[in-house]
């Protein structure tokens, strides 16, 4: 074989010139190099110094015939064979109980990761004493080659002979070991890093809790001790210093590992197992920080972290590799970061290139990492808000670094979809989320640009709900009853509590108004930025408009006329139920309303509210001089009746919503007080005259039995009612309507109060469309004894003094039921949009369509309430 | 108003706040000038009653203050009633 691979190399011109002697010479020489070289590169040549001398002799024969490539391709492969049928397998060896990575993954990790390390350590130090071994024999022939270099000057620089072959030789090392690699053994090193980084992150974080007790941030921290070379010079407590010992000497040990990873080949397999190890430690450190708490801020917790934990890991460990500065491909893409003074290393050294990129990856996916996190509970955070204000914030800052905002309005929408706009969820509860969503987001989005995007489904949803403007007029004005869901903020009405945001923002922008103009533009300049994608370009081009909660709630209707003419309906109810004159809420009410809506929008309730100030002086002036007279003139009033009992709202009924008037006979004494009240009022203020509502207003009425006594507030028509029961005890229902001058069918329903109350009993007369009332005369069976004061307030819905919008509104388009009922008839289905655009088209006089889209879809939801039409997919038909 | 009877159940009134609208004693519903209803305002004015009343002619056509003011205003030197054409 050896003679074969001669008369290869060899030209036959050079054969023929060789003499037999010569020719001998060289077989001996190369036979005895390839036995001595077999002897050495196994390793167990006893006498190395003597073997070394002969195989030196036989190197410098070999080169004297030119046969020195021969000799040191011989010598590599030699090497290489070693490397591959001895040094390799028995390095994977060690690793054979790994060889089922699924298995292992659910067995005892902890006991795991101590025994990779173990093994990991013992397997690395035995493959680097071999290829200490093996370096060392290619020194003896770099040695030897040197000496014959002198007769045959062939080859360059002595050193850079030496680095020729060591870097050849290491490349056969990494190949053979690449080769041969067991597809388990990245995971081992991960395991193994993983391991490792807990353990140094315990150790951290005893440090980091300590450093916060010491008021000390991360970042000093960092500063103050964590480099090997400032160790020594600190003069803190002895459990600091034994954490160092000992967080020094782990990073020394994974230091070493790294170190003998990297010469044997496995850089980037090395780097690809620690980075995957830190970003899996961080994940789990941001879902430990942040968890389901909303109320507290985690991003610097999560960034000081990174400062303590990973990154010190990472500057110790290339501190200990030597190669802190220039590790890590000097790429020249600076990073933002890069030379900004923010760096947190303060007196300390510069940070290497290499550790800001680590910090940009990590900080980068830390943010992603709690986005994710965040993005997915964003209703419940939404539920908390303002409470959870802090998780916002931290979102705020993820999304302005990774510029995800549509992850976040697809993620919401769905959530939304599925959580809130479902036949479940009371408008009001809608509502209020719409609400917080636009507060949470704004401080996300202060263009308003993704809330536009999120609030559309819920508008759209809320449109189709018939108590939507009731609801949100109620949320604006009341802050009594709605369900304001806000710390602190029991009692104010959403109006109020806008009004004081815009106050507060006021006040801000006037705490510096000098050069205004230079700092507005400074702030403009570093504030632009391009739209971001999702927005419409026609809703979206004006930057830096401020998000208008008002109007985002507006925009639900469609129009503020509409919630206008529903509060008015709203206050109309309230005014006439009042006993008092007192309207101080509503007048506050009124001014914010007027701030938003203006003046004239707000024309007819502002006179609404003035009838009610008028009517008070007015009623104390009419009432005045009539007990004057009373008390100088007519002693001889059959009736203890005084005016004392009377009081009146006098309105000015043009600018009053539509009234309900409805006749009815309230008792003689009290209508005899009525019209004594409008002849004097007219008396005052002629040419004016009164007109009563007499079912309208409220009566105050105490029931006095033996045992106790009731009181009830209740409607002029259930006073008229159960007056009639004082002169006689039972009445059929006949007779009782006639004498209140009502239907008997108006009776029914409200003498229903009186019988659920237990004062009047009901049985069925002789004809059986016929009732008999009558008053119960003690509560024997209601076991109730003493005097019980409660108030009893008779409401019923059923029971407005005021016809409400919606009844307004059908009224009014009843006219044009028929033509969509035909235009069904004729295309099948209609589009809402379809059906108005339709109609404006048509119905152009008597009377002219003059409804908004809002208007009519609210009028189709009754008709689809009613059953008259089915609404599928957006579409409307004929219901079947 | 209390009033005893046989079942000693004692019935007492002690409020009564009733709800009541003014209008003005004019024979017709709107002014002449303006067409606006009586009991609503004059375009000048902005609260309707005392604030804006009605002022009536010696033909006894009713207008609202606010408007004859200004329709006499602009009728220098001789004012007639803008209905009737009487002075
Ligand atoms: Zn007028
Ligand atoms: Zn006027
Ligand atoms: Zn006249």
């Amino acid at each position: 074989m050896t003679a074969d691979a001669l008369s290869l190399v060899c030209n036959l011109g050079v054969l023929d010139s060789l003499s037999e002697a010569s020719i001998s010479e060289i077989l001996e020489s190369w036979n005895s190099f390839c036995l001595i070289t077999e002897t050495i590169v196994k390793g167990d040549d006893a006498d190395l110094s003597s073997s070394y001398s002969k195989f030196q002799s036989y190197v410098s024969s070999l080169c004297k015939y030119g046969l020195r490539s021969l000799v040191e391709e011989h010598f590599l492969i030699s090497l290489q064979d070693m490397l591959e049928k001895h040094v390799a397998p028995k390095f994977w060896k060690n690793f054979d109980a790994y060889s089922n990575v699924t298995d292992l993954e659910e067995n005892d990790k902890d006991m795991h990761e101590d025994e990779v390390e173990l093994l990991l350590c013992k397997a690395l130090e035995e493959i680097s004493l071999e290829k200490q071994y093996q370096e060392k024999y290619l020194l003896m022939l770099v040695k030897s080659l040197q000496l014959c270099q002198d007769s045959t000057s062939m080859e360059g620089h002595p050193s850079d002979v030496e680095k020729f072959f060591f870097s050849k030789y290491h490349l056969i090392i990494s190949s053979v070991l690449m080769t041969t690699l067991p597809r388990q053994f990245p995971e081992v090193l991960h395991w193994y890093f993983k391991g490792r980084l807990e353990e140094l992150s315990t150790i951290m974080a005893g440090n980091y809790e300590d450093s916060e007790s010491q008021d000390r941030i991360g970042m000093e921290l960092y500063g103050k001790g964590k480099h090997p070379t400032q160790f020594g010079n600190m003069d803190i407590d002895g459990s600091y210093d034994q954490k160092e010992i000992l967080e020094n000497k782990l990073v020394r040990n994974i230091g070493m590992v790294v170190h003998n990873l990297r010469s044997l080949g496995f850089t980037s397999m090395t780097e690809d197992a620690y980075a995957s190890a830190i970003f899996l430690l961080l994940k789990a450190k941001v879902f430990d920080l942040a968890g389901d708490d909303y109320r507290s801020s985690v991003l610097e917790s999560i960034k000081e972290w990174i400062q303590a934990v990973p990154l010190q890991f990472l500057h110790a460990l290339l501190d200990y590799l030597g190669d802190s500065i220039s590790y890590l491909s000097p790429s020249s893409m600076k990073s933002p970061l890069a030379s900004s003074p923010s760096s947190c290393y303060p007196g300390a050294s510069k940070p290497s290139e290499g550790i800001i990129r680590w910090q940009l990856r990590l900080e980068y996916f830390a943010y992603e990492t709690l986005q994710d996190l965040r993005i997915a509970k964003l209703f419940e955070i939404i539920v908390d808000y303002p409470d959870s204000a802090p998780a916002i914030e931290d979102l705020k800052q993820c999304l302005e670094y990774t510029g995800q905002h549509s992850k976040l309005v697809d993620s919401f929408i769905s959530a939304l979809q599925y959580r809130l706009l479902t036949a479940g969820a009371s408008t009001n509860d809608i509502l209020h989320q719409y609400v917080s969503t636009i507060k949470a987001l704004r401080t996300i989005d202060p263009a308003g640009v993704f809330l536009e995007a999120v609030g559309e489904p819920i508008r759209e949803y809320l449109r189709g709900r018939k108590d939507t403007i009731k609801c949100i007029v109620t949320m604006l004005t009341d802050g009594t009853g709605g369900n304001n869901n806000g710390p602190g903020n029991s009692g104010d009405s959403l109006l109020e509590e806008l009004n004081r945001d815009e106050e507060n923002q006021e006040t801000a922008g006037l705490d510096d108004d000098i050069n205004i103009d230079d700092k507005q533009a400074w702030i403009d300049v570093q504030r632009w930025e391009p739209d971001p994608v999702e927005a419409d370009p026609l809703k979206g081009s004006r930057y830096r408009r401020k998000v208008d909660v008002l109007g985002m709630i507006v925009g639900i209707i469609g129009s503020k006329d509409q919630l206008v003419n529903e509060y008015r309906v709203m206050l109309a109810e309230k005014l006439l139920n009042k006993t008092d004159y007192d309207i101080d809420t509503e007048i506050r009410t009124l001014e914010l309303l007027k701030i938003h809506f203006g003046e004239n929008s707000m024309q007819k309730c502002e006179i609404m509210l003035n009838d009610l100030i008028d009517s008070k002086r007015t009623n104390t002036n009419v009432k005045a001089t009539i007990n004057q007279l009373s008390q100088t003139g007519a002693e001889s009033q059959e009736h203890e009746v005084s005016f004392d009992i009377l009081d009146a709202t006098i309105i000015s009924s043009n600018f009053w919503p539509p009234i309900q008037d409805e006749v009815v006979n309230i008792p003689e004494p009290v209508d005899q007080l009525l019209s004594d009240y409008a002849k004097r009022y007219h008396e005052i203020k002629t040419p004016r005259k009164l007109l009563w509502k007499k079912n309208l207003g409220t009566v105050k009425l105490e029931l006095e039995f033996e045992d106790r006594t009731l009181q009830f507030t209740v409607t002029p028509v259930h006073a008229s009612i159960i007056m009639q029961f004082q002169d006689q005890t039972s009445w059929n229902s006949k007779n009782l309507a006639a004498a209140i001058g009502v239907p008997v069918d108006t009776l029914q329903r409200r003498i229903s109060f009186w019988i659920s109350k237990g004062i009047i009993a009901e049985s069925s007369g002789e004809d059986s469309n016929d009732h008999v009332y009558t008053l119960v005369d003690s509560m024997a069976d209601g076991g109730k004894t003493g005097i019980n004061n409660e108030e009893l307030v008779a409401d019923d819905d059923a029971e407005r003094s005021v016809a409400s919008v919606e009844d307004q509104l059908r009224k009014e388009m009843t006219v044009y039921e028929k033509f969509i009922v035909g235009m069904l008839k004729n295309f099948g289905s209609m589009a809402l949009d379809r059906i108005h655009n339709t109609l404006k088209m048509f119905c152009v006089s008597d009377p002219t369509y003059d409804k908004s889209l809002q208007q009519l879809q609210f009028f189709l939801s009754g008709l689809v309430a009613e059953e008259k039409l089915e609404l599928r997919d957006g579409m409307y038909f004929l219901k079947k | 108003m209390r009033c005893f009877q046989e079942l000693k159940i004692l019935f007492v009134i002690y409020r009564w706040h009733a709800v009541v609208s003014w209008t003005w004693d004019a024979h017709d519903e709107t002014c002449g000038i303006c067409r606006m209803a009586f009991d609503g305002c004059c375009p000048y004015y902005k609260l309707p009653g005392d604030d804006c009343p009605l002022i009536w002619g010696a033909c006894n056509h009713a207008f609202h203050l606010h408007c004859i003011m200004k329709w006499v205003n602009s009728q220098i030197p001789q004012a007639h009633c803008p209905m009737c054409r009487r002075e």
